[in-house]
């Protein structure tokens, strides 16, 4: 029996506007995501030689972590390698602006810290720098999310949020995790 | 009805006019709304942020960082450049020339006389050996024997060096075997342990693992060897690893994981 073209033209139809709606719900919730979550792409362009990264500058083994600087703004450098984070844990305060600036030496990495808006690629070659502000306190835990090899699935840090009068740098303006 | 080229007709413009106006939406709001908005809160003024989301303006500029007179030191200052790691693959006459004032202790194969307390190098990968040389003489891996050792040595005649012994086959597993390690260790050794944050031995060890450059061989080198080496990396007595990646792998260890992962890579050919 020979299918009416009226029949056809409602299922594709009703095909049309299940797609249309499937579209709709997912640019909702990057429309959602964007505003309400402050989920933006790093806008941070800024190069570094990864074969000499650990031999002079900012991000040689005794310069990271957390570090307050004259100006009060508090920046945590962290390291990204095959396959731990150096250092594996930075305190930072809580409600304050903070700025996470990440490199590798190695290959390509990735972080996110679980339920903030903190993600971003680690690129050999590139800082990869988040500003953010934390408004939950306790242990966030920072895992690897780009594949970066066999032990990828081991790689993660945590990022310690205290309140801000728990927050007490050093005469260098340091804060580290164990020195608490 | 009938005519199939009338069929699509009455769809054109209204099709059109959706595309078009999705097209227009999603201009509108990625290049202005979203900006303006998400800008807002970052305290950006509109046009600024106009502009950066259409890539006009850069985005965060480079902000200058606070110079550091952070040490690099002690951790390795060995930079691996490709014509470093070319030069490293080419076994060379002065090369061979220079191994003999390390036979007497790795032999002139590069097996050593006293494996307790000196590592095989025939075998090994060039680029483990290099880096060590380096460290030795910088101080990186401070050593009483070593360090005097190769004071003299060039970048050369360091890679030569490198590339010589590297060129030599592993010694063959002893005919007495030693006892197996057990599940747990090959557990280490194949897994690792998610729990102590601890990534798999082969991880980087492995045969074409895919790990750091510098990870040396470590099948067939003697218990005694590897265990005081990871002793020493769980202490912090050595450090010349780049970014405490064997510090932070060896420090969560027992003194029993130890000595067992060191049998473990005493007997195996594997890695």
């Amino acid at each position: 029996m020979p299918i009416s073209e009226e029949i056809i033209v409602r299922s594709e139809l009703r095909w049309a506007a299940i797609s249309v709606g499937v579209v709709s719900v997912i640019m909702i919730a990057l429309i959602y995501a964007g505003l309400v979550h402050h989920i933006n792409p790093p806008s941070n362009i800024e190069r570094i030689d990864p074969k000499t990264l650990h031999l002079g500058g900012e991000f040689t083994e005794a310069n990271l972590g957390t570090r307050v600087s004259g100006d009060g703004q508090v920046t945590s450098r962290i390291v990204a390698t095959q396959f731990t984070f150096q250092p594996r844990c930075v305190v930072l305060p809580a409600n304050r602006r903070v700025t996470l600036r990440f490199a590798t030496p190695d290959v390509i990495h990735g972080i996110l810290v679980s339920g903030t808006n903190v993600n971003t690629m680690i690129v050999p070659g590139y800082v990869s720098q988040v500003h953010t502000v934390f408004t939950r306190t306790g242990d966030l835990l920072m895992p690897c999310h780009e594949y970066c090899g066999l032990g990828h699935s081991e790689m993660s840090a945590t990022v310690r949020v205290v309140p801000p009068d728990e927050f007490k740098p050093d005469a260098e303006g340091r804060v580290a995790c164990d020195a608490r | 009805m009938n005519d199939p080229d009338r069929l699509e007709q009455p769809w054109r413009l209204w099709a059109s006019v959706a595309i078009l106006s999705v097209f227009a939406f999603s201009v509108l709001f990625g290049f202005v709304l979203m900006p303006v908005m998400q800008g807002r809160a970052a305290g950006i003024d509109a046009f600024e942020a106009i502009c950066r989301a259409l890539g006009i303006t850069p985005g965060s500029p480079a902000a200058r960082q606070p110079t550091t007179n952070a040490k690099a030191q002690p951790a390795t200052r060995v930079a691996w450049s490709a014509d470093l790691l070319n030069s490293l693959t080419k076994a060379t006459a002065a090369g061979e020339s220079l191994a003999g004032s390390c036979a007497g202790c790795h032999g002139r194969d590069g097996r050593a006389v006293e494996v307790k307390l000196y590592p095989d190098l025939a075998g090994q990968s060039a680029a483990a050996i290099y880096k060590q040389l380096h460290d030795f003489k910088t101080g990186s891996r401070p050593s009483a024997l070593m360090t005097p050792m190769v004071q003299a040595l060039t970048e050369e005649q360091m890679v030569a060096v490198s590339a010589h012994f590297a060129a030599f086959p592993v010694r063959p597993i002893p005919a007495a075997q030693l006892p197996a390690a057990g599940a747990a260790i090959e557990g280490l050794v194949a897994r690792g342990d998610s729990g102590r944050g601890m990534p798999a031995c082969n991880a980087c060890h492995g045969d074409q693992s895919g790990g750091p450059t510098e990870a040396p061989r470590l099948s067939r080198q003697s218990r005694e060897y590897l265990a005081a080496q990871l002793r020493a990396f769980k202490t912090g007595e050595r450090r010349n690893d780049i970014y405490s990646r064997m510090r932070s792998v060896a420090a969560p260890l027992t003194e029993s994981e130890i000595d067992g992962l060191a049998l473990f890579y005493a007997s195996t050919r594997t890695y």
